[in-house]
């Protein structure tokens, strides 16, 4: 089980500081969650690690691998897997072939055995196809395995979304978002899907979220940010009585 | 319970191999089998004439090409303006030798699938190279870098005298088992060994589509962000796809040299980049059975359309000019006509139809 630590990352796009100086340090097999006001940089946070953005300053640890500089293909290799806030799924793919195509690094046959379609290929094929379906059971998405994505709802999507992260195989799951827009059957759902990827698999699960019930009752440990800041870091019994917490979801007196 | 393999009905899978099978039952299977034989052995049946086989060698020429531009601009959704220069580049590299060696050297008359092989690789050399500037660019900026290497195909060709200045540059007949092609049997000798190629490459880039190696082309078409973080590189997946829509370009281009004898600038002009487009999108973009049907369905209206125009032209000689004009309006009707009723192209049809007959006498 790898560690994630962030030390003292700052992120700016010209003159505007996304990120000043956060550090977090989340240990493997809990779900930490991040929230904040909109525009804290809770989802630069997520494309920081998943290699989307570099910061300037500082540096992430995964374990003992580096992941300042890398990009989003070698994070993904690394073990952290990642859900989109803004659905991002192949649309005009099958609900079976998003998935598969989680499965990249790991159909390892070359360009001849896959024009042929023999031996090698065809096993891992079929080999990781059955991987798939087991997501697919553990995500209860055996209805729409052979459905368009962009043919379902919303929140099917949302639960194909985190499905297909989870196919990658990580050891670092990292949610944007995943409940956002969704009732509270939804909310329920996708909430006993983030305890099982916990339980079940002992997948770290970092969470951004804005639904502050649910944040409080799942999480292990919560990070605070505002305006690119970590205001606040530690268990969600304490932050209720934070008073810098307080100021920036509720405002000053 | 026992299973059926011949109709739908009770068919089921037992295990995850079962499923990747190209024809789910065997009587698919058959009708296909059956199609292919009828494919070769009708011309040994029916006497036909050199010039209707000159046109199937055509239309299946380019399907060959429309194969190589549906997995790039179908498949990887990078849309393809120079597609009639990738295959020139495989024509051109036949004459490349000649010019070296002399048209009536054994690489070019008796090592001919060699020089097939060799020119789908040129083409696929070129494709990676143009497709460089896809690890930065994007849609129509990237459109624009594929025309520019359209327009720098045609300059070169046309200003360099070791290709004859554009010129048609001789390549000899081939010799096969039973010696030299002759003139009588050219047309026919190539209907056999395009159909052959064909055939091959249907099923190659059927079971790559089937494999990584091919749904990480529709990846980055749908979404190269999500397709990053799915462990692959985009920009390099674009590349790739460029290289293999050259390799069967390439392929296309070297059997379109030898079917006419030569290869000169006129076969490979932008025009022709502008109708191998047209064909992909009646065809059907991103659907393999599309490649087949495109070029098909393209040729079969120039042909109408060209007698029409010369009926018209006999019957009425007043006509005559708008006669001649004809053809780029019917062709130019036959794409907005299917862009704005059917964008999904004949394979759409074809797929109606299939799901038509699979569930007669029902509607649904």
């Amino acid at each position: 089980m790898k560690r994630l630590q962030l030390s003292a990352i700052t992120l700016s796009f010209g003159g505007l500081d996304v990120l000043t100086d956060v550090s977090m340090t989340i240990e493997p097999g809990i779900i930490a969650s991040i929230i904040g006001p909109n525009g804290a940089g809770k989802t630069s946070i997520l494309n920081c690690i998943s290699g989307f953005y570099h910061p300037q300053k500082g540096d992430i640890y995964f374990g003992k691998q580096k992941l300042t500089k890398a990009s989003p293909h070698q994070v993904s290799t690394l073990g952290i897997a990642r859900a989109f806030q803004n659905i991002e799924l192949f649309s005009g793919m099958t609900v079976l072939d998003n998935l598969l195509l989680a499965r990249h690094q790991n159909l390892n046959y070359n360009f001849f055995q896959a024009v042929a379609f023999w031996g090698k290929a065809s096993r891992q094929e079929a080999l990781n196809r059955a991987y798939v379906e087991y997501i697919i059971d553990f995500m209860e998405l055996e209805p729409y395995r052979k459905q368009t994505v962009a043919s379902l709802s919303y929140g099917i999507q949302k639960r194909i979304e985190m499905a297909r992260a989870l196919t990658l195989g990580p050891d670092l799951l990292l949610l944007d978002e995943p409940m956002a827009g969704m009732n509270i059957q939804e909310k329920e759902d996708i909430v006993r899907f983030i305890i099982d990827i916990q339980h079940e698999r002992q997948i770290t699960v970092v969470l951004v979220e804005h639904d502050l019930g649910v944040v409080m009752d799942i999480s292990d440990q919560i990070f605070v940010l505002d305006f690119g800041e970590l205001i606040f870091s530690g268990k969600p019994e304490q932050i209720a009585n934070n008073p810098k917490v307080l100021e920036a979801y509720i405002g000053q007196e | 319970m026992s299973v059926n393999r011949w109709l739908a009905t009770g068919n089921f899978y037992e295990s995850y191999k079962q499923e990747q099978r190209i024809f789910s039952t065997h009587c698919e299977r058959a009708v296909f089998i059956v199609f292919i034989v009828a494919l070769f052995l009708w011309p040994l049946l029916i006497k036909t004439s050199n010039t209707a086989l000159l046109v199937l060698d055509e239309i299946m020429i380019a399907i060959i090409a429309i194969i190589g531009l549906n997995l790039v601009t179908g498949f990887a959704g990078l849309i393809s303006i120079g597609h009639a220069a990738f295959v020139g580049i495989g024509a051109y590299t036949l004459a490349a030798t000649s010019r070296v060696l002399g048209d009536q050297h054994v690489l070019l008359t008796h090592a001919w699938p060699l020089m097939i092989f060799l020119s789908g690789t040129a083409g696929a050399v070129f494709g990676a190279f143009v497709g460089l500037p896809a690890i930065r660019l994007k849609h129509l900026y990237l459109a624009i870098a594929t025309l520019s290497f359209q327009m720098i195909f045609q300059w070169t060709i046309n200003f360099m005298s070791f290709f004859n200045q554009g010129q048609t540059i001789p390549i000899a007949r081939v010799y096969c088992f039973t010696g030299m092609v002759s003139r009588k049997d050219h047309y026919l000798f190539w209907y056999y060994t395009i159909l052959i190629i064909v055939v091959v490459c249907g099923f190659c880039v059927r079971n790559l589509l089937r494999t990584r190696y091919g749904r990480c082309l529709v990846a980055v078409r749908d979404n190269d962000r999500a397709a990053d973080a799915m462990g692959m590189h985009p920009g390099l997946t674009k590349v790739y796809a460029f290289s293999l829509s050259g390799f069967f370009a390439g392929i296309a281009g070297a059997l379109h040299a030898y079917l006419y004898r030569g290869a000169g600038l006129d076969s490979f002009t932008l025009h022709h980049s502008i109708t191998y487009l047209a064909m992909a999108i009646v065809g059907g973009l991103g659907t393999l059975a599309g490649s087949f049907f495109g070029p098909t369905a393209i040729k079969a209206l120039d042909l109408q359309v060209e007698q029409l125009s010369e009926w018209t032209s006999v019957f009425l000689p007043a006509a005559m000019n708008l006669a001649t004009a004809l053809k780029p309006l019917a062709f130019g009707l036959v794409i907005v006509l299917f862009l704005i009723f059917e964008p999904r192209g004949i394979a759409n049809w074809w797929r109606i139809i299939k799901s038509y007959i699979k569930l007669w006498p029902f509607k649904y």
